[in-house]
């Protein structure tokens, strides 16, 4: 995947992520960034997934009132457990995504809440409750947003679409030899 | 071939990333936690900085779109409205009158009494361009800085009540903690400042969201009652004394030996904050507790 697409994905999921709240509160559920990070690592690229996990991480914890560093940790390791679990299994049919956006939702969240517990600094919410209502809402929007980056920038997807232009083509002209 | 090579350069390298990386968010947080309180943090302005002027964007136009809507849903009940108003208007008026003339009894006693009233906290209006992008904090950001003369720990007022403290300024945008964290706290009495005894402690609990927080440390023989007022007592270092804090909504009765358990709703109304004021007041600096001690060698005798 191209680095320029990545960086406009990761934009995008950002401005949302700072946003959104504003519009209407039980959007926050939804874990933007995350979504994009599993998108990645599901393309098993490493390196991208891993460098895209830590500064949208990074990012989100400096607005928010939690510890900088926690959400780019806990991005970080979720991103890497995917791309490992993408190089032993096939993760590439679009059922398999939505467990798989499910355990990295638990999975960031759980240890999150770990680093700031260890550290002193509790979260203002309940636990239990904040991490269903996160795992319902990324589950669900997730899937239609990996669906949505799936049919725009996915290569394979622009691949299809010329062939699909190329046979139309293809068929106008042998259509129009017959009718000759 | 080159390909197949480099896909296995990248299984190999992977874990190596991903150890530097986890170091380096592992530095990035020690550094956070470790001035936690009180002190600026450069990434966190720096983001600020940067954010701050897509935050107030999406804040107009977040409120644009809610206002819309809002008119349409106002034009459906307007004639009901109308009419209560009529009547709440007339009943208003004869309060407004009982109003003024305890405003100028007021007056008279107050010049009788020789009080000089100085109120000398400014404050500084602001917006609120955004909240907490993460599910696990409350944490707001206006749209005030230092430029404005902002600075941390300075609290931050609505009309109804107290809303919390600045932890983060940038030069635009201030980062503000809700009274309803678990690490926000104020020094507080129930009833009025000077006349009741209920003294102790509000602070925010997970569990309870930003519907209500917990007061502690009330004497269990102190008489509290459900809907008393609760307001600051300026003792916390943060909040000038005499702001509204909440009402009391639940009392768990404590003992002589065992404090009561309250629990307050705020007067604010902290889930829809749109427009907060930030008191540009500095708490009065107070001498270390070891050095107003009788037996203390005093440094310079």
């Amino acid at each position: 995947m191209p680095p320029l697409k990545i960086a406009a994905i990761l934009i995008v999921s950002l401005a949302l992520q700072l946003s959104l709240r504003a519009v209407w509160k039980p959007l926050i559920y939804i874990d933007f960034p995350l979504v994009v990070i599993v998108y990645i690592a599901l393309q098993r690229e490493a390196w991208q997934a891993l460098v895209v996990a830590t500064l949208a991480g990074i990012i989100v914890d400096a607005q928010s009132g939690g510890l900088i560093g926690a959400g780019g940790f806990s991005k970080t390791l979720t991103a890497y457990v995917i791309y490992f679990a993408a190089t032993k299994v096939n993760l590439e049919n679009p059922l398999l995504r939505i467990p798989v956006l499910a355990a990295a939702t638990v999975l960031d969240s759980m240890i999150y809440v770990f680093w700031h517990r260890a550290l002193n600094y509790p979260p203002s919410v309940p636990v239990m409750q904040t991490v269903s209502y996160k795992l319902i809402a990324t589950t669900v929007v997730g899937t239609l947003v990996l669906y949505l980056i799936d049919s725009l920038v996915a290569e394979r997807s622009s691949q299809r679409r010329q062939f699909a232009t190329r046979r139309r083509v293809a068929r106008r002209s042998t259509g129009s030899l017959r009718r000759r | 071939m080159a390909s197949v090579r480099t896909q296995k350069e990248i299984r190999q390298r992977a874990p190596l990333w991903l150890v530097s990386l986890l170091i380096v968010n592992l530095i990035v947080m020690a550094v956070d936690a470790r001035d936690a309180d009180g002190q600026q943090k450069v990434l966190r302005i720096w983001t600020q900085t940067f954010a701050s002027p897509l935050q107030n964007a999406s804040s107009k136009a977040s409120n644009a779109t809610s206002g819309f809507f809002q008119q349409i849903w106002n034009f459906r009940s307007s004639a009901q409205e109308n009419e209560q108003l009529k009547q709440r208007l007339s009943a208003l008026e004869t309060e407004l009158n009982q109003a003024r003339q305890a405003e100028t009894e007021n007056e008279r006693l107050k010049e009788l009494l020789k009080l000089n009233e100085h109120n000398e906290i400014r404050s500084v209006p602001a917006r609120v361009i955004a909240r907490d992008p993460s599910v696990w904090f409350n944490t707001i950001t206006i749209n005030r800085g230092s430029t404005s003369g902002v600075e941390v720990n300075m609290p931050v007022v609505t009309g109804s009540g107290i809303v919390g403290r600045v932890i983060t300024v940038s030069p635009f945008a201030s980062q503000v903690m809700l009274i309803t964290d678990e690490k926000a706290g104020a020094g507080a009495v129930v009833g009025q400042l000077g006349q009741s005894g209920a003294l102790g402690s509000v602070r925010g609990r997970a569990d309870l969201g930003v519907a209500l927080i917990e007061m502690r440390y009330v004497s269990g023989l102190e008489k509290v009652e459900i809907n008393d007022n609760v307001m600051t007592t300026g003792q916390d270092g943060i909040y000038p004394p005499g702001l509204n804090v909440g009402r009391v909504v639940d009392v768990k009765n404590g003992t002589a030996t065992q404090a009561h358990q309250i629990f307050i709703q705020p007067g604010a109304q902290l889930d829809h904050l749109e427009e907060v004021a930030v008191l540009l007041y500095h708490a009065p600096q107070r001498s270390a507790p070891h050095e107003t001690l009788p037996n203390v060698e005093k440094s310079g005798k």
